[in-house]
C-alpha cells in the first residue's frame, strides 16, 4: 500500500514505537493491578487459612502471605458462632443488614428521587434556599448528632426496649433512611440533562406533573434509579458507628455485620485468633457487594460521571 | 403559600409522633444484666430459673431475664439511657460511685442482703460499694466477683523457681534468646494494665508511699487531696522499670492486640493481665504450656537507688509487682417499678449469696468476692469439682488481692481522672529513658534524671488530682510530703 | 428552555436581599391586617379556632384537619408527654433555660426514686418543642390564608375548591409539596434538630470533665466562654484546644489537600492509562480497580490495617528480607510510631482507595474529548505530552472542578480512613488528639469516647465554617451553579 520507502520506513518506526509504549503500558498496569489485588488477595486467603501449631488453632494474622494448608474451617466456624450468648450470631447480623439494606434501599431511593426530580424539573419558591440548606446541612459532622438522633427516635418508641429489642432495626432503617433525601445532587444532575422541551411538551398536553414524572422521566431514569439504589443498598453494610449506637452495644442479637466484624476486632472478645473468622466474614460480605456492583458498573458509572460533572 | 400545606403535614406528622409515650406497666419481670464471657448468661439464666421454681418463694410470678453485657464500657450505656437498661446490672467496682450519683442506681435497703453483703466479703469491697449521695451514704452494690492483675507465663520455658522474680523471668528470657514479659497497651482505659509497677509495695513490710485517694471511700471527695505519688521509692521502681524496658530480655510494650503475638511467636514469655484473658493467652502459647503466678518481686540495685533517700529506698530492697483489686458488683436499676423494689434485692442476695458464689466459681470459674467463697477454692479442688488451671487462677487471683491497691473510685468524675486523662501513658512514657523533651507532647521531663522522674510523677499527681495537665511544673519539688 | 424575555427580567431584578427582607416582613403584617378587616366572619374567626373559615366556606374535610390539628397542638403543649422524665410541651420550654436542674432523691422507705432532671434531653425536646411551635404557627396561618383565599374566590362568585379539588393539585400544580414532604419532615427531625443541639452544646458546660460533684448530667448555658478558652487555654478543654488545634487543623488541610491532589490526578494517569488507544483487555482491568471501590471500606481498611501491622505480612517480609529489625509503625498504633511515617503511610492507602474512583469518572471524559483538538494539535506538531497538559488535562480539570471541591470536602471529613487505619496515632501523650487525627476524628474522640460534648461541639462548628466557607464561596462561583438553568 504504502510505496514510498521512507514513508513505510517512518510507519515502521511509529509502529515499533507504539509497541514499544503499548508494552510498556501494560506493563505498568500490570505491576498496579498486582498493587491493586495484593491486599485483597490476602483477606481471600486468609479467609481460607486453616493453620495449627502443636494442634492449636491460629486464627491469627500470621507472617505467611500464603496458607500453608486451606481449607473451610474459618467459614465453618463462623456461621456457628457463638457470639455474647447469641447462637449463629453472624447469620443473623447478615439478616439483618440484609432487611436494614433493602429498606433503606426501597426509602432512600424514593426520597432521593422525588427531591431530585422536584429540584430539576419544577419550579417553585423555596427551591434554591431548599437546594443551599441540604448542601450545608451535609457538611456538618454526622455523629455529633448522634446521639440526639437516638433520644429523638426513643420519643417516637422506635429504639430497642426491654419488651421489644426488635425496634433497633427499625429505627436504624430510619436513621439511615431519614437524611437521604438531602443527597438528591447525583441524581438532580442526571436529571438535568433530560430536555426540558419533554416536560413542556407534555405539560401542552395537559398531563399533570405526577403523570409526567410517572411515564416521562421515570422511564428515562433506569441508570440513575439503578445507581441510587446500589448505593443505598450498599450504606448499610458499611457503617459501624451509628448503628451501634442505635442499635445499642447490648442488642448483639440486632447488630448489623459490620458492627459485629469491628466489634470482632475491638470488641471484648477481640482475640487475634478470630481474624482469619473475620477475614472469611469479610469474604461473605465483600462478595454478593461486588458481584453487584459487577454486574451493575454500567448504571454505577454512569451515576459517578453525573455527579462528577455537576458536582 | 405553596409551602402551606407541607408544613401542615409536617406539623401533623411531628405531633401525632410525638404524642406517642411509652409507658411500661408494671409487669413481673426482671433483666438482669451479667457479664458477657462464654456460658455465663445462661448459667445464671439457670440459676435464676432454679430460684423463681425454690419452694414458698414469694417472687415465684416473675419472669427472669439474663443477658450478657459488657462489664468493662456498660457503665457508659447505663448512664446514657438508664431506663434500657436491665432491673440488675453488673458493673466494675469503680463505676458505683459514679452511678449512684448519676441516680442509675437505688440503695440497697434491705437489712439482710446488707448484712450478707457486710458479713460475707472484705472490708475493702464493702468499703467501694457504699457511695454518699445527697449526703446519705448508703450501700449501693452487692459483689460478687474478684478480680486482680496476674502474671501469665510459659511453663516449659520458665521454671517455678524463676517465675517468683522478674530477675528469674529475664535469666530464661536470656536463654530463650526472647523478650522476659509484655505488657498490653498502656493507653487509655487499658492503663491499669501498667499499673503492676507503680502499684508494687516493698515485700518485707508492704511499704509504699502511693496514695491512690486513700480512704476516699469512707468521706466521698473530703479527702482526694490525698493523691500522692512523687515518693523516692516510686522514683526508684520506675528506674527499675526504665533498665528492665532496656534489657533485652526484660518487658515490652505490645501495640494493641500485639501480645498475643508475641505470645505465640514465643518473642515473649510472660504476660501480665488479667483473668479475662485467659482464653487468648491459653490459644496463644496452648493450653497445656499455660502457668499462672503471682506477679513477681524485684530488687532494687545500687544505680536505682542512687540520689535518693537512703532512709527509703535501699539497694537491695525487694518490691512485688502490684494490682488494682477489683470487684465487679450487682446494682439495683434506680428506673425500675418501686413495686419490683423487694423482688430486685431477693434476687440480688441469691445471686450474690456465697453459695451461688462457689457454684459459678465451680461451674464457670467466676473468681468469688466472698472470703468464704474463695476459701473453699482448695476444697472444691481437692473434691475434683474444679480442674488444675481453674483452680491456680483462682487461687493466684485471691493471693495477688492481697497485694492488690482498689482503684480509686468516689464518684466518676475522680476515676475519669485517673483512668483516661493520661497520667497511665504520662508513666509508660517515663518508663523509656530516652525520652527527652519533645514539642507538642506533654512529657517535658528527661527521664534519666531523678529531677525529671519527679517531675513528671507530679504530672500524674496533678492530673489525678485536678483532672486536667499542670500548666507549669515547679523546678524544685519536695521529696515526700507528710 | 426559557425565553430571552423572563431571563432579562431576572437579571434586571437584582433587590438587595435586606430590602426584600424587610420589605416583605412588612408586607406580611400589613396582609394580616388586611385579611383580619376584610375577611368574612370565618377569616376572622380562623384566627381563634383553626379550620372555622374551611367550615364556612364548606370544606368540612379541610377544616376538620386544621381543628384537628389544634387541639393536638394545645394538648401537646398542655400536656407535657414525658420521655425518660424529661417533658415536652411548654415544661420544655421553661426547661430550655437550664441550670434550674433538681438532683433527684430516693425515698428508702417506699423503695420510691425521684430522677434527676437529664439536662441533655431538657435542651433536646426544647428544640424539638419549640419546631413544633413554628409548624404550628406555619399552618395557622395557611388556615387564614386558605380561608381568606376562599373569601375573595366566592366575591368572584366562585366556588371554593373542594378536598378533592385539593388532592389533585397536590398531583398537579403542587406537586413539588407531595414529593418534598417525607424529605422534609425526616429531614427536619433527623438532621435538622439534631444539629442545632450539636451548635447549641457548644454554648453549654456540657463536658465530663466539668461536671459537678455528683456526676450527674447537670450543665448550664455558658455562652461564648467555650471559644474564648480556646484562645486562653483554661480549663480542660481550652488546654486540650490550645495546644493541639493549630497541628491537626494543620495536618487536616495538608491531608486533604494531598489526598484530593494524589487520588486525582493519580486517577487520571491511570484513566489515560487504561484507555490507551489499542490496548487489549481494558475491561478487565477496569474491574480489577473497580474491586476496591465495591468493597465495603471497612473492610478493605481494617485489612490494611493487619496488612501493615506489626506483625502483618510486611514488615515480616521486611525483616526476613534482613532490611529491618524491628517492624516498622507504618500506622502509628504504639505512641513512639513516627508520626511523618505514619502520615505518608494514610495518604498513600488513601490513593490506593481513591484512585480507582476518580479513573472511572474520568474516562468517560476522556472519551467524550472532541477529537479534533487532538487532530488540529497533530497537524501542529505537538508531542504526546505537550497535547496531555494543552488539551487532555485542561478539559478534564473544567468539567470535573465540582467534584474537585466536593472531594476536598469529603476529605476533610474522611473519618473512616484515618478512623480505622490509624486510630489517630500515634498518640501525644497527655491529648486526645494524636499525630493523625483529623477534625473528625478527634471530634469523635472527644465527644464519643469522652463525653467532652462541649469542646466536640467547638470544633465541630469550626470543622463546619471551614467546609462551608469553602464550599459556599467556590460552589456559587462554579458554572453549575450559576449556569444551571442555560445548561437545561
Amino acid at each position: 500500500m504504502i510505496n514510498d520507502p521512507y514513508k513505510r520506513q517512518k510507519y515502521k518506526s511509529q509502529k515499533r514505537s507504539k509497541i514499544a509504549s503499548l508494552s510498556a503500558t501494560y506493563v505498568i498496569l500490570l505491576i498496579l493491578s498486582i498493587i491493586w489485588i495484593i491486599p485483597i488477595f490476602w483477606v481471600a486467603c486468609s479467609a481460607f487459612r486453616t493453620e495449627y501449631k502443636d494442634g492449636t488453632f491460629i486464627g491469627a494474622v500470621t507472617s505467611g502471605f500464603i496458607p500453608s494448608t486451606v481449607g473451610f474451617k474459618n467459614f465453618a466456624d463462623l456461621f456457628n458462632m457463638t457470639y455474647n450468648g447469641i447462637e449463629h450470631a453472624f447469620l443473623r447480623w447478615m439478616g439483618n443488614t440484609l432487611l436494614v439494606a433493602v429498606c433503606c434501599c426501597l426509602i432512600s431511593t424514593f426520597l432521593i428521587l422525588s427531591v431530585a426530580y422536584c429540584m430539576s424539573k419544577l419550579k417553585f419558591k423555596m427551591r434554591k434556599p431548599f437546594m443551599n440548606l441540604a448542601m450545608i446541612l451535609g457538611l456538618f459532622p454526622g455523629f455529633m448528632s448522634m446521639i440526639a438522633i437516638y433520644f429523638l427516635l426513643k420519643s417516637i418508641g422506635l429504639v430497642a426496649n426491654q419488651d421489644q429489642p426488635s425496634l433497633a432495626i427499625l429505627g436504624i432503617i430510619i436513621a439511615y433512611s431519614a437524611g437521604s433525601g438531602l443527597g438528591f445532587q447525583v441524581a438532580k444532575g442526571f436529571f438535568d440533562v433530560i430536555p426540558n422541551s419533554l416536560v413542556e411538551s407534555a405539560k401542552l398536553d395537559g398531563c399533570s406533573n405526577f403523570k409526567i414524572f410517572k411515564s416521562i422521566i421515570l422511564p428515562l431514569s433506569k441508570p440513575i434509579i439503578i445507581y441510587t439504589a446500589l448505593m443505598s443498598f450498599t450504606g448499610p453494610w458499611m457503617d459501624f458507628i451509628f448503628a451501634r449506637v442505635i442499635i445499642g452495644p447490648t442488642n448483639v442479637e440486632y447488630w448489623t455485620v459490620s458492627v459485629g466484624l469491628y466489634d470482632m476486632l475491638f470488641g471484648t472478645f477481640a482475640d487475634i485468633n478470630l481474624f482469619t473468622k473475620f477475614a472469611a466474614g469479610c469474604v461473605v460480605v465483600g462478595i454478593p457487594i461486588v458481584t453487584l456492583f459487577m454486574f451493575l458498573q454500567k448504571y454505577y458509572v454512569e451515576g459517578v460521571t453525573a455527579g462528577a460533572v455537576k458536582g | 403559600m405553596k409551602l402551606n400545606k407541607l408544613f401542615m403535614l409536617s406539623a401533623l406528622s411531628i405531633l401525632l409522633v410525638s404524642g406517642t409515650t411509652s409507658c411500661g406497666g408494671a409487669d413481673k419481670k426482671l433483666t438482669v444484666w451479667v457479664g458477657n464471657e462464654e456460658g455465663t448468661a445462661e448459667f445464671y439464666q439457670a440459676a435464676c430459673d432454679a430460684w423463681l421454681a425454690q419452694e414458698g418463694n414469694p417472687y415465684a410470678d416473675y419472669q427472669i431475664i439474663v443477658k450478657g453485657t459488657d462489664v468493662g464500657s456498660i457503665a457508659g450505656t447505663i448512664t446514657q439511657d438508664p431506663k434500657a437498661a436491665g432491673d440488675i446490672y453488673t458493673v466494675a467496682h469503680d463505676n458505683v460511685g459514679k452511678l449512684a450519683a448519676a441516680k442509675c442506681a437505688k440503695p440497697i435497703s434491705e437489712t439482710s442482703l446488707v448484712t450478707q453483703i457486710e458479713t460475707d466479703n472484705p472490708t475493702t469491697f464493702v468499703d467501694v460499694c457504699k457511695s454518699i449521695v445527697n449526703g446519705k451514704q448508703a450501700l449501693y452494690a452487692a459483689p460478687y466477683i474478684s478480680q486482680a492483675c496476674f502474671l501469665y507465663y510459659d511453663k516449659t520455658k520458665i521454671s517455678d523457681e524463676e517465675v517468683k522474680s522478674f530477675e528469674g523471668i529475664m535469666a530464661a528470657a536470656k536463654r530463650n534468646n526472647c523478650k522476659g514479659w509484655t505488657v498490653p497497651s498502656s493507653d487509655g482505659a487499658d492503663g491499669y494494665n501498667f499499673s503492676w509497677s507503680i502499684l508494687s509495695t516493698r515485700v518485707s513490710d508492704h511499704y509504699t508511699s502511693l496514695k491512690l485517694y486513700e480512704g476516699a471511700s469512707a468521706e466521698a471527695g473530703g479527702t482526694k487531696g490525698e493523691a500522692y505519688c512523687q515518693g523516692d521509692d516510686r522514683i526508684a521502681t520506675l528506674r527499675w522499670v526504665q533498665d528492665a524496658l532496656e534489657n533485652p530480655n526484660g518487658f515490652k510494650f505490645a501495640s494493641s492486640d500485639g501480645w498475643e503475638k508475641d505470645l505465640q511467636n514465643g518473642a515473649c514469655l510472660g504476660l501480665i493481665n488479667g483473668s479475662w484473658a485467659k482464653n487468648a493467652v491459653a490459644s496463644a502459647i496452648g493450653e497445656a504450656n499455660l502457668g499462672v503466678a503471682l506477679i513477681p518481686t524485684f530488687t532494687l540495685t545500687e544505680n536505682n537507688v542512687s540520689g535518693l533517700d537512703n532512709n527509703v529506698v535501699k539497694a537491695g530492697d525487694v518490691y512485688r509487682g502490684g494490682s488494682f483489686a477489683d470487684c465487679k458488683v450487682f446494682m439495683l436499676n434506680a428506673n425500675t417499678d418501686s413495686s419490683k423494689y423487694l423482688a430486685q434485692q431477693a434476687l440480688v442476695k441469691y445471686l450474690s449469696s456465697v453459695e451461688m458464689q462457689t457454684s459459678a466459681f465451680e461451674k464457670q470459674t467466676i473468681v468469688p468476692s466472698a472470703t468464704a467463697a474463695s476459701a473453699q477454692i482448695d476444697q472444691l479442688f481437692n473434691d475434683g469439682k474444679v480442674t488444675q488451671s481453674q483452680y491456680d487462677i483462682a487461687k493466684v487471683q485471691v493471693e495477688m488481692g492481697a497485694w492488690g491497691i482498689p482503684q480509686p473510685f468516689i464518684t466518676g468524675t475522680l476515676n475519669t481522672y485517673y483512668y483516661s486523662k493520661s497520667a497511665p501513658a504520662i508513666y509508660a512514657a517515663m518508663a523509656v529513658k530516652s525520652n527527652y523533651p519533645t514539642t507538642g507532647t506533654a512529657l517535658v521531663t528527661n527521664t534519666a534524671e531523678v529531677s525529671g522522674i519527679r517531675q513528671g510523677l507530679y504530672m500524674m499527681n496533678y492530673i489525678w488530682l485536678k483532672g486536667k495537665n499542670p500548666a507549669s511544673i515547679p523546678t524544685s519539688l519536695p521529696a515526700a510530703i507528710e | 428552555m426559557k425565553s430571552e424575555m423572563t431571563r432579562k427580567e431576572e437579571k434586571v431584578k437584582k433587590p438587595n436581599p435586606f430590602v426584600t427582607f424587610f420589605s416583605s416582613f412588612k408586607s406580611f403584617f400589613v396582609n394580616f391586617h388586611k385579611r383580619f378587616v376584610d375577611g368574612s366572619i370565618g377569616t376572622k374567626l380562623s384566627h381563634f379556632i383553626m379550620g372555622s373559615g374551611s367550615f364556612y366556606h364548606g370544606q368540612y374535610v379541610k377544616g376538620a384537619m386544621y381543628l384537628f390539628l389544634q387541639v393536638l397542638f394545645i394538648l401537646f403543649m398542655v400536656l407535657c408527654p414525658e420521655i425518660n422524665g424529661t417533658p415536652y410541651g411548654f415544661k420544655a420550654l421553661i426547661n430550655l433555660r437550664l441550670g434550674g436542674s433538681e438532683g433527684g432523691d430516693f425515698d428508702p422507705m417506699t423503695g420510691e426514686m425521684t430522677q434527676p432532671s437529664n439536662d441533655q434531653l431538657m435542651l433536646l425536646f426544647g428544640l424539638v418543642t419549640i419546631a413544633i411551635i413554628i409548624l404550628y404557627l406555619l399552618v395557622w396561618i395557611s388556615n387564614i390564608g386558605s380561608s381568606y383565599k376562599a373569601d375573595l374566590e366566592a366575591k368572584k362568585g366562585k366556588k371554593p375548591t373542594t378536598f378533592k379539588d385539593d388532592l389533585k393539585a397536590l398531583l398537579d400544580s403542587k406537586f413539588h409539596v407531595l414529593m418534598l414532604t417525607p424529605t422534609c419532615l425526616a429531614a427536619l427531625v433527623f438532621t435538622l434538630l439534631p444539629t442545632i443541639f450539636m451548635i447549641c452544646m457548644a454554648f453549654t458546660t456540657y463536658n465530663q470533665f466539668d461536671m459537678n460533684a455528683e456526676g450527674t448530667v447537670l450543665f448550664h448555658w455558658n455562652g461564648f466562654s467555650n471559644f474564648v478558652y480556646m484562645f486562653t487555654g483554661e480549663s480542660q478543654l481550652g488546654s486540650e484546644i490550645k495546644a493541639r488545634f493549630l497541628p491537626v487543623l494543620g495536618w487536616t488541610f495538608i491531608w486533604a489537600i494531598l489526598a484530593t491532589l494524589t487520588c486525582y490526578f493519580g486517577g487520571i494517569l491511570l484513566a489515560i492509562l487504561i484507555n490507551k488507544k489499542g490496548l487489549m483487555g481494558k475491561k478487565v482491568f477496569r474491574t480489577i480497580f473497580i474491586l476496591t471501590i465495591a468493597i465495603p471500606q471497612f473492610i478493605s481498611l481494617l485489612s490494611m490495617r493487619n496488612l501493615l501491622g506489626e506483625y502483618g505480612p510486611v514488615n515480616s517480609l521486611l525483616q526476613s528480607l534482613g532490611w529491618i529489625d524491628q517492624p516498622i509503625g507504618f500506622l502509628g498504633l504504639s505512641a513512639s510510631d513516627n508520626e511523618y511515617v505514619a502520615k505518608v503511610v494514610v495518604i498513600i492507602v488513601n490513593m490506593w482507595l481513591g484512585i480507582p474512583y476518580t479513573m472511572l469518572m474520568t474516562s468517560g471524559i476522556l472519551m467524550n474529548i472532541p477529537a479534533d483538538l487532538y487532530e488540529a494539535a497533530t497537524v501542529d506538531g505537538a508531542s504526546k505530552t505537550k497535547m496531555f497538559f494543552k488539551i487532555t488535562l485542561p478539559y478534564v480539570v473544567f468539567i470535573t472542578t465540582p467534584y474537585l471541591i466536593s472531594s476536598f470536602v469529603g476529605n476533610i471529613n474522611s473519618f473512616n480512613t484515618i478512623f480505622l487505619l490509624t486510630g489517630g496515632g500515634p498518640t501525644y501523650v497527655g491529648y486526645q488528639a494524636g499525630g493523625t487525627d483529623l477534625l473528625v476524628t478527634w471530634l469523635y474522640k472527644l465527644t464519643i469516647d469522652n463525653g467532652e460534648y462541649n469542646t466536640g461541639a467547638v470544633i465541630g462548628i469550626i470543622t463546619f465554617m471551614i467546609t462551608s466557607t469553602i464550599t459556599l464561596i467556590t460552589y456559587r462561583r462554579s458554572k453549575a451553579y450559576n449556569e444551571e438553568d442555560t445548561f437545561q
